[in-house]
């Protein structure tokens, strides 16, 4: 521990009045959230804490993870953390040549050197924020690693010309990611683009594998991983979405209340993650008489003819494409038959999260870092070196 | 009738054993074991077995279509646990088999014989859901670390023997078959002659089907009956997954700490996670472990340890077996409807015994491009570069057989899908 966060620690100590722990502990046992204690003192011990690698990102002082208790513990503990704890820079990124594409909104940490880029899709119905949290835990893996997180359209702060209808085909999307791409290369004035891994969160999974089937991104792609999602078992969930869908809340009092809810439903496991990520997923809309004023930015009813064809020819796609392959999972039992026979035969890398609930790369940050790092690592290309080929040590006249 | 009889009896009911009887039986195995060497040696007849996965019904079918054991003297090259639903019957009756008759069993270690596979694959939760704890799974778990990771069968025979019994006797007999295809009632499928001939003069078609890459077994091609390194004497290689670039002798297979985790990398990482390829030398293997190794390391490493076939497991092969680079090595897979989905059949690899005294093959002395042959007997690699075969390995009878009739008593209910999944 440094002497700042000792000398933080000691403050916050002190500060503390001794019931507030009671009343915290209380309300985590009441409501089944995850109290906020314990993971901060474990944050303030562990060295893959965010603790010991904010300033790197970030000074303190904006830190709201790190705020001095001010009013009710429990306002605190569900305040929202800004995006620049997690990300280097926004970005707005537009095709100029096309009045009609969208003005994407994007999060980017740079990569240094020779480091490879993460390039992140999220889901239906969140946002980049989503993989803010997990793109700061592979930073602290893999310094180097540049992280690029967007808004697809539809969803977060990214926008489209005024007058056009939504378009959520996955041939669109996959564009719409393409394009971000290029223009963040643009943007930053990149010689070439970086090794880039793509990693797709549920439909993003289906946006970032058609995107490698497509060959577009040539050599520069590495791998991509999918994370929970899975054509057989995505479809046979689609039939159950809107029952879903209708028992969300339609708004929320605060935002605060949001990153409630998502905590308590478990829809999101971690509370770091739920105040990253949650924020972006509401707007306010304030209606007169409303005493829910904060909505859902995305209508995902809106998005069901769309679904799918999200996800029809997912698992041939994904085991089609070049590159590496990563498959992350909540439970095996998401495996279609397609993708059963192909993982036992060996076309890809299968990792499974039984603890983890649809949103693994929030619900367990650390560990999906820890398998993405260590699948870049594996695919590296600077740094692989196979064993001699046989011929070639017979051409030079070894014994083999 | 002893207690292991009783308790061989009920497993083979698929009823669970009580956890005491767990730990005496895995205590008696653990004594067996850790007198085993990394490579087991086996002597023909053997019947070679590839993944169960936990798939109880399908295993007694096995040993109906295989014969019973001690009977039939069984290889079981790993992967007993994880996705079915009887994983722990399935290995418990394996393990007390062994324990019951040490020399008519072997054992070897899969990479779902592992901690932290098995806690995410099904094993773990199947012993939590039946004992109430985990000590049998970590009784199991301590098994594992002293299962021999590789076997080699000697003595094995280049034809099949002449038939006895009335049924076959009425069926021409060639003692120049190779390959014979059975179906689950002994019913020959299909046979594939060893061709004397040079390569290419064959017509005839893998017995898979497949193309010629992988190296139609019998086709003029695998014509080396001439006697390259084809003999009696050559051995068989059981091993899971494959091979590793850290293990060029089988000798160095022998030199590994074994009695640990599987690691997650190194030669004995790869041993239980390799696959053979149709690449050039060694690739990257994208399940994340192992490497991938093309026909050139095969036949290398066949020729430098006098090998005549590596037999192996972990790929699911939808016609139960597979062999390719020339018949160099051959993948066996032995649980059929794999995850009760994948609608695939499955095969064991019948090596009968060397009949002795009719070594029509002379022995290689390991010398490349010394073998004492007939015609077009050349160096290993000479002749892979000629794109002709090289090996005519022991006569292989694979009876292919399909998944048992299920009854859905124990499996448990389908989880309910995922509420949000877009």
């Amino acid at each position: 521990m440094s002497d700042l966060q000792k000398a933080w620690a000691k403050n916050r100590l002190s500060a503390m009045p001794l019931e507030t722990f009671d009343e915290r502990e209380e309300e985590g046992e009441e409501t089944g959230t995850v109290s906020e204690l314990p993971e901060h003192v474990d944050d303030d011990s562990s060295s893959a804490s965010s603790a010991s690698s904010t300033g790197t990102v970030i000074p303190s002082p904006s830190q709201n993870l790190f705020a001095r208790p001010q009013g009710i513990p429990r306002g605190r503990t569900l305040q929202p953390i800004p995006w620049i704890t997690y990300f280097e820079r926004e970005l707005f990124l537009r095709d100029e040549d096309s009045p009609t594409s969208p003005t994407i909104h994007a999060y980017l940490t740079s990569p240094v050197d020779k480091g490879p880029l993460f390039v992140m899709h999220h889901g239906g119905g969140a946002s980049g924020l989503s993989f803010a949290v997990v793109g700061d835990e592979i930073r602290k893996r893999l310094p180097a690693a540049g992280i690029l997180s967007l808004d697809a359209r539809g969803h977060g702060s990214t926008t489209i010309p005024e007058g056009e209808d939504l378009d959520w085909r996955l041939e669109t999307l996959a564009a719409d990611l393409l394009s971000a791409i290029v223009a963040t290369e643009k943007e930053m004035k990149w010689a070439q683009l970086p090794s880039i891994i793509l990693v797709g969160h549920s439909m993003g999974g289906a946006v970032v594998t058609e995107l490698a089937k497509s060959g577009k991104l040539g050599n520069a792609l590495l791998g991509y991983a999918v994370l929970d999602v899975v054509e057989g078992s995505a479809i046979d969930a689609l039939q159950h979405m809107q029952t879903y869908l209708s028992t969300r809340p339609t708004g929320f009092p605060s935002v605060e209340s949001g990153i409630e809810w998502h905590t308590r439903s478990r829809t999101i496991r971690s509370s770091i993650s739920a105040r990253t990520s949650v924020p972006s997923l509401l707007r306010f809309d304030e209606q007169p008489g409303d005493a829910r004023p904060w909505k859902w930015r995305t209508d995902l009813g809106a998005t069901q003819p769309y679904w799918e064809n999200w996800f029809v020819g997912l698992s041939k796609k994904f085991l089609e494409a070049r590159g590496a392959k990563l498959l992350m999972l909540a439970g095996t039992d998401r495996l279609d038959t397609e993708l059963t026979i192909g993982q036992m035969q060996g076309k890809y890398a299968l990792q499974v999260f039984p603890e983890a609930g649809h949103f693994i790369h929030e619900d367990m940050p650390e560990k999906t870092a820890v398998s993405l790092v260590d699948f870049h690592r594996r695919n590296d290309r600077s740094a692989m070196v196979l064993p001699p080929k046989v011929s070639d040590l017979l051409r030079q006249g070894k014994r083999v | 009738m002893s207690d292991l009889d009783k308790a061989i009896a009920q497993l083979r009911a698929c009823r669970p054993i009580p956890e005491a009887q767990v730990r005496e039986v895995c205590h008696k195995a653990r004594e067996l074991l850790i007198e085993e060497g990394n490579v087991v040696t086996v002597t023909a007849p053997v019947t070679i077995c590839g993944d169960i996965h936990g798939q109880f019904h399908d295993l007694m079918e096995l040993f109906r279509v295989g014969g019973d054991p001690p009977d039939t003297n069984y290889l079981f090259m790993g992967d007993f646990v994880d996705r079915g639903f009887y994983s722990l019957e399935s290995f418990l009756l394996l393990l007390c088999l062994k324990v019951r008759y040490p020399d008519r069993m072997t054992l070897i270690r899969g990479n779902h014989e592992s901690r932290q596979i098995t806690t995410v694959y099904g094993f773990y939760d199947e012993c939590l859901r039946k004992y109430g704890s985990a000590n049998v799974w970590r009784y199991c778990c301590d098994i594992f670390d002293y299962l021999a990771l590789g076997a080699i069968v000697l003595g094995a025979a280049n034809s099949f023997p002449q038939p006895t019994d009335s049924t076959r006797s009425e069926e021409y007999y060639d003692p120049d078959i190779e390959i014979e295809v059975c179906d689950a009632d002994g019913n020959v499928m299909s046979r594939f002659r060893r061709d004397n001939g040079t390569s290419g003069d064959s017509e005839q078609k893998s017995p898979n089907g497949t193309a010629a890459k992988t190296g139609p077994p019998g086709s003029g091609a695998s014509g080396s009956s001439g006697g390259t390194v084809g003999n009696p004497t050559g051995a068989v290689l059981c091993v899971h997954g494959g091979l590793s670039p850290l293990i060029d002798t089988v000798d160095k297979i022998r030199l590994l700490d074994r009695k640990q985790e599987v690691p997650h990398e190194g030669a004995m990482c790869d041993l239980l996670w390799s696959d053979p390829d149709d690449i050039d030398g060694w690739g990257l293997s994208p399940r994340g472990a192992g490497f991938l190794f093309g026909a050139d390391i095969v036949k290398v490493f066949n020729h430098r340890n006098d090998l005549s076939l590596i037999a192996r497991a972990h790929q699911l092969v939808m016609e139960g077996f597979k062999e390719m680079f020339d018949a160099s090595i051959v993948t066996v897979w032995s649980a059929p409807n794999y995850c009760y989905r994948c609608g695939n059949v499955a095969a064991v690899l019948e090596l009968s015994e060397d009949a002795g005294g009719e070594g029509i093959f002379a022995r290689s002395n390991g010398e490349v491009g010394r073998s004492d042959g007939g015609p077009g007997a050349r160096g290993v690699l000479m002749d892979a570069e000629n794109g002709a075969l090289v090996k005519g390995g022991p006569a292989r009878r694979y009876r292919v057989f399909q998944a048992a009739p299920q009854d859905s008593r124990g499996m448990p209910a389908k989880k309910p899908v995922a509420d949000y999944f877009l």
